[in-house]
């Protein structure tokens, strides 16, 4: 009974850091846990797969090359972002979680050879963690961390050039166009950099933080941020054209074919929306969570758009009617990439990673991994 | 896990941001004031039990020169007496444990208000109380304190941040120290021993997971165990309070 007295507070308060330590991740500082991407360029498809980069045909999903070739040996982190394609080169971010008691996570940005997969360079200096891809042009690769900074790396050699600093984390992929940078951050400004620079030209506030990429049509921006708004923005001045009133967060970034601009808030509603007077054409309620943006169909005609529930809905972009479901174990909590008739996703949380489907009817073209190494 | 505690707090602190000029680090002291004092009755249980415990040290010592090679004998006359004085020896136990699920609750809130990872961030939009007054478009909350991000752990660039883990391990130390019923006078007993060896191993566990975790935990680890601590003092104030009161009252009736 003496026993149990002297020793019931260090048993209690032993338990209380073990269920704290339990309950998060017990992997020892902050948890890396985010969806992964995709890109597809010339009819090869690159992800990011988690333990490694992976570059397959985008026809029959037959593998290419990895990065890291042997994961569980090289054990460079964690692959989320997705790829950024162009100029010879594939980059891309990992986590590499800290080992020790005194070690600290790393943050890496990786380029590789777009035909080998071979390293080309890395850069390690930013302090937190890369949620989305960068974008490449001009000679640069842009990406935003979580430290708040936005870095552009010299393309060939991984060289900082500029480096910009926000008011909070940036998880939003930039948006390229000739000589200016388009990136929001969780500070709720969307920034116009100039991309040789990175001086601001303007910058546009608003009432919730940016985390969707914009999209550019003639000389307006589109973009949705966290305080339930779609906003149009005069893409030379950062000048507010008009916005529309969603339920929840726009996270995913919008997409637009000829007057209708497509959205979709984290609650699972999809949106159209007119690109020049804000009103909305039509509106779908999924009826689950969703994280990305929609893709469209090359020809326009169905809007496809991945759920929390493993779901990838595909609609017709002229009323907003279901036309067909491809259901699946696990999340699909990317955008979606259309490429001629096929669709790509890509899943966490299930027992493939990427999926193929055929844009006009969701019948299964290809899975990554096949199911016979899956059972092995 | 425990969610259900978890959104509403979360929530709440979301409320106190918007209404404390977008200041974080103050917003989580309001709220950790405030769980403090719902879990104020468990506590002051807690503690009472430690001090009747404490004031039964004289005769447990009593007993164990008595009894202290009968081990059986002496367990009994403990119970015994405990059960004399009305002490529930698990009673010190039980508000802890209640409090467990609190204390998660609130460091997940935390994560969720400060969010470090997207798939977080992502889990609470479904959970934000759009009707509360100001909260559409405050999460994720300024995370900047003192140049430090409160959702990372401390780190070289901040190195002013390893101060944090410092200051949790004296604050859990001292809270522990006082909070702790001291173990009789020279008992080197193992129980004894391991009983000292836990009142350092507890403060260095919980300053580990300070050096490990985001700052804004180690923040909450603070300002907690400083209420803690400022609690125990008040209650030993009033205590002093009283006894005085009681002795003034008593003088009169002696003359």
């Amino acid at each position: 009974m003496n026993q149990s007295r002297t020793w019931r507070r260090p048993i209690a308060l032993a338990m209380l850091a073990a269920v704290i330590l339990s309950v998060s991740g017990c992997t020892g500082g902050v948890r890396a846990s985010s969806w992964t991407g995709l890109t597809v360029v010339d009819e090869r498809l690159y992800a990011a797969d988690l333990e490694q980069v992976v570059a397959l045909n985008a026809a029959d999903g037959e593998p290419r090359w990895a990065f890291p070739e042997d994961p569980k040996k090289d054990g460079r982190g964690a692959f989320y972002v997705t790829p950024a394609v162009g100029e010879g080169h594939v980059i891309v971010a990992s986590y590499v979680p800290g080992g020790g008691f005194f070690s600290q996570p790393r943050n890496i940005v990786w380029a590789l050879d777009v035909e080998t997969g071979n390293e080309l360079w890395h850069f390690e200096d930013a302090a937190g963690q890369y949620v989305e891809g960068g974008a490449i042009s001009g000679g640069l690769f842009v990406i935003g961390n979580s430290d708040g900074n936005i870095y552009a790396l010299d393309v060939e050699s991984g060289e900082p050039r500029w480096i910009f600093k926000t008011g909070h984390r940036v998880w939003a992929t930039p948006l390229i166009v000739s000589d200016i940078v388009y990136i929001g951050s969780m500070d709720r400004y969307l920034y116009a950099l100039d991309l040789s620079t990175g001086e601001v030209r303007w910058k546009f506030h608003a009432e919730g933080a940016f985390a969707a990429t914009p999209a550019l049509r003639d000389d307006t921006l589109y973009i949705g941020a966290f305080d339930d708004r779609l906003y149009a923005i005069d893409a030379h001045t950062g000048t507010e054209r008009w916005h529309f009133k969603g339920e929840n967060w726009f996270w995913g970034s919008p997409v637009i074919y000829d007057d209708t601009v497509y959205a979709t808030d984290v609650s699972g509603n999809v949106y159209a929306v007119d690109a020049e007077s804000g009103e909305q054409i039509w509106h779908h309620d999924l009826g689950a969570p969703v994280r990305a943006g929609p893709a469209l169909a090359e020809d326009g005609s169905k809007l496809f758009v991945g759920s929390q529930n493993g779901t990838l809905y595909a609609l017709n972009t002229a009323d907003g009617l279901v036309l067909w479901l491809g259901e699946s174990e696990g999340q699909v909590l990317s955008t979606p990439v259309v490429d001629g008739s096929v669709v790509y996703e890509m899943l966490i949380y299930g027992p493939h990673r990427i999926r193929a489907l055929y844009v006009d009817n969701g019948r299964e073209v290809w899975v990554h991994p096949p199911v016979v190494e899956e059972q092995k | 896990m425990f969610d259900f505690i978890a959104y509403p707090l979360a929530n709440l602190m979301l409320l106190l941001y918007n209404f404390l000029g977008h200041q974080t680090v103050a917003a989580l002291a309001v709220l950790t004031t405030l769980i403090r004092l719902l879990i104020l009755p468990l506590t002051l249980g807690q503690q009472r039990s430690a001090r009747r415990m404490q004031e039964l040290q004289p005769q447990i010592e009593k007993l164990q020169k008595k009894y202290g090679k009968d081990k059986e004998r002496l367990a009994q006359e403990q119970m015994k007496l405990w059960k004399e004085a009305g002490i529930n020896p698990m009673g010190g136990c039980l508000p802890l444990l209640i409090q467990l699920p609190i204390m998660i609750g609130l460091y997940q809130a935390i994560m969720y208000c400060v969010p470090t990872t997207p798939l977080q961030l992502f889990q609470f939009s479904q959970h934000i109380y759009k009707w509360l007054p100001g909260v559409v478009g405050l999460v994720p909350l300024q995370s900047t304190f003192l140049g430090m991000d409160l959702g990372q752990p401390p780190n070289i660039a901040h190195w002013w941040s390893y101060a944090l883990p410092l200051l949790v391990f004296a604050t859990t130390w001292l809270q522990q120290k006082l909070l702790s019923p001291p173990a009789p006078s020279g008992d080197q007993s193992q129980t004894a021993m391991m009983s000292q060896q836990m009142q350092i191993m507890m403060p260095l566990m919980f300053g580990f997971i300070a050096l490990q975790y985001a700052t804004g935990l180690s923040i909450y680890f603070i300002i907690s165990n400083l209420i803690g601590i400022a609690q125990f003092y008040l209650i030993q104030q009033n205590r002093s309070d009283k006894t005085g009161k009681d002795k003034k009252v008593r003088r009169p009736t002696r003359r």
